[in-house]
């Protein structure tokens, strides 16, 4: 697997092949408070990278979550519909929410590096 | 809405050392909630003891004279002059068409050697209120220098009867003055929770010591604004802005029970016109709690439908209940809708169905006299 990559929605992106991982990150997470519901993407649905895919729903607030990247929805993380409190314990390994088979693998390389991640935040 | 400078409560440091969240509410910078979040701090309330800041409301201590009581019962639907002393009584300031301006905390008491009356009302009301107070009544003292602590749960009493020499004899709804650290706390046997609990008004210099000697107890949590708000949507206790406005009377907000009906043949009141009219009529809205068939969030302003779709009301409240595992709320329908039939709600344009539930959704435990 590769490094992380994050996007300016809070996200970060695992490749893995042509299979991208995804997930809210820390930051994300403890900035939602506590997470009772995911509304999972379904299976097989195709996406374009910044469509709105899912929503998380926490105690204060919904919140879309958007495809990192163009591709079909190939996996979702079934865990969190019984404890969606996942995503707060372990948002960045175990609270992964959907993967991604890429169709267009050098977008990959658009996104944002943990640096480049921690100076956005910085902003 | 225009952005107003937020403002501050007096203990805000103290908040920020206990890493506080905080959120803009009411016009005041306010503790949503701490270290444990919103959940465990509301699990806490309801099966030991939480502690709140809710200095932010506003207080307000009226000289009990003829000229002040009558201009008060001119918008509050109570018998503000046989009052019985020491019992705080939930009520309302109305406007002329029996709209409610604010829900308010009313209480008569004797302080040194007068008797007063004290309200405790909304932070987001406080304009509008202290100018209605400013055009109406005289001599009253506004407390910009006392703060609002609330203590909440099951254990509340135990756990404060340590440090303060509560009577026994101290029942939901009475009110007392008591001296702590040479100072005098107004304190009254009620909240927000629906849980049993007190609310100590207390001065600013004494406040951090207070809540700090009542966080030193077993089992105490310091809990935020967040949890207060799940806490008393479990309840089923309205908030100003939600499911009560100035658009909304007291009847029609299923609020009846706390007007004085005798009240409402006098000419003198606000809207008592209204108000008995539509206690003999068929009011035209209903208030009712509710709950989603699917792990869906209810949230404030959602549209209430019926089977063909029609809209035929609106949440006021929403929320995860921590008690029930699922989303809860609080709305309005047609009263003329059939209760039978299924209903739904408008999430992201999706219809979820959603079924009636009993307000209040969890029991209550106030612990009431004989």
């Amino acid at each position: 697997m590769g490094e992380k990559k994050y996007t300016e929605e809070h996200e970060w992106v695992q490749l893995s092949g042509d299979i991208a991982t995804v997930g809210i990150t820390n930051h994300a997470q403890e900035s939602l408070g506590d997470i009772v519901f995911v509304d999972l993407p379904t299976l097989g649905k195709e996406v374009k990278a910044k469509e709105e895919l899912c929503v998380i729903e926490s105690v204060k607030a919904a919140s879309d979550i958007y495809s990192p990247l163009d591709g079909e929805v190939s996996e979702i993380n079934d865990n969190l519909s019984k404890d969606a409190s996942i995503v707060n314990q372990d948002a960045e390994n175990e609270g992964w929410i959907f993967k991604i088979k890429l169709s267009n693998l050098e977008q990959y390389n658009t996104l944002m590096s943990l640096d480049q991640y921690l100076e956005f935040l910085d902003k | 809405m225009t952005e107003e400078a937020l403002q501050n409560i007096y203990l805000k440091d103290f908040h920020k050392k206990n890493d506080a969240k905080f959120v803009p509410f009411a016009g005041y910078d306010m503790p949503i909630n701490y270290k444990q979040g919103i959940i465990n701090e509301h699990i806490h309330v309801r099966n030991h003891t939480g502690v709140f800041d809710v200095s932010h409301m506003g207080q307000i201590l009226i000289p009990f004279n003829e000229e002040n009581i009558s201009a008060l019962e001119s918008y509050i639907p109570l018998n503000i002059k046989k009052i019985i002393s020491n019992k705080c009584h939930y009520s309302f300031i109305l406007n002329s068409t029996a709209g409610i301006v604010d829900d308010i905390m009313l209480s008569k008491f004797k302080f040194e050697n007068n008797e007063f009356i004290y309200i405790v009302y909304n932070s987001s009301r406080k304009q509008i209120l202290n100018k209605i107070f400013n055009a109406t009544i005289s001599n009253f003292k506004i407390f910009e220098d006392r703060c609002l602590i609330a203590i909440q749960g099951p254990e509340s009493f135990s756990s404060i009867s340590s440090i303060l020499n509560l009577p026994a004899s101290m029942n939901f709804l009475n009110i007392q003055i008591l001296q702590y650290d040479d100072s005098n706390l107004f304190i009254s046997r009620s909240g927000y929770t629906g849980e049993d609990g007190f609310e100590i008004s207390i001065s600013n210099n004494k406040a951090e010591k207070l809540i700090s000697d009542i966080l030193n107890i077993n089992k105490v949590m310091l809990c935020g604004l967040g949890c207060r708000d799940s806490l008393r949507v479990e309840a089923g206790l309205s908030l100003y802005g939600n499911e009560i406005n100035e658009d909304i009377n007291p009847v029609q907000a299923g609020l009846s029970w706390a007007l004085d009906k005798n009240r409402l043949q006098d000419n003198n009141l606000n809207g008592s016109e209204i108000l008995s009219q539509e206690l003999s009529s068929i009011s035209s809205v209903k208030k009712i709690g509710l709950s989603p068939i699917n792990k869906i969030m209810l949230r404030n302003q959602m549209t209430i439908h019926n089977n063909n779709k029609e809209e035929i009301g609106f949440i006021t409240s929403g929320c995860y209940s921590p008690i029930l595992k699922k989303s809860i709320g609080i709305g309005y329908i047609n009263k003329l809708s059939n209760i039978s039939e299924k209903k739904y709600v408008n999430v992201r344009d999706k219809y979820e169905e959603i079924k009636l539930e009993k307000i209040p959704f969890v029991k209550k435990n106030y612990k009431k006299g004989d």
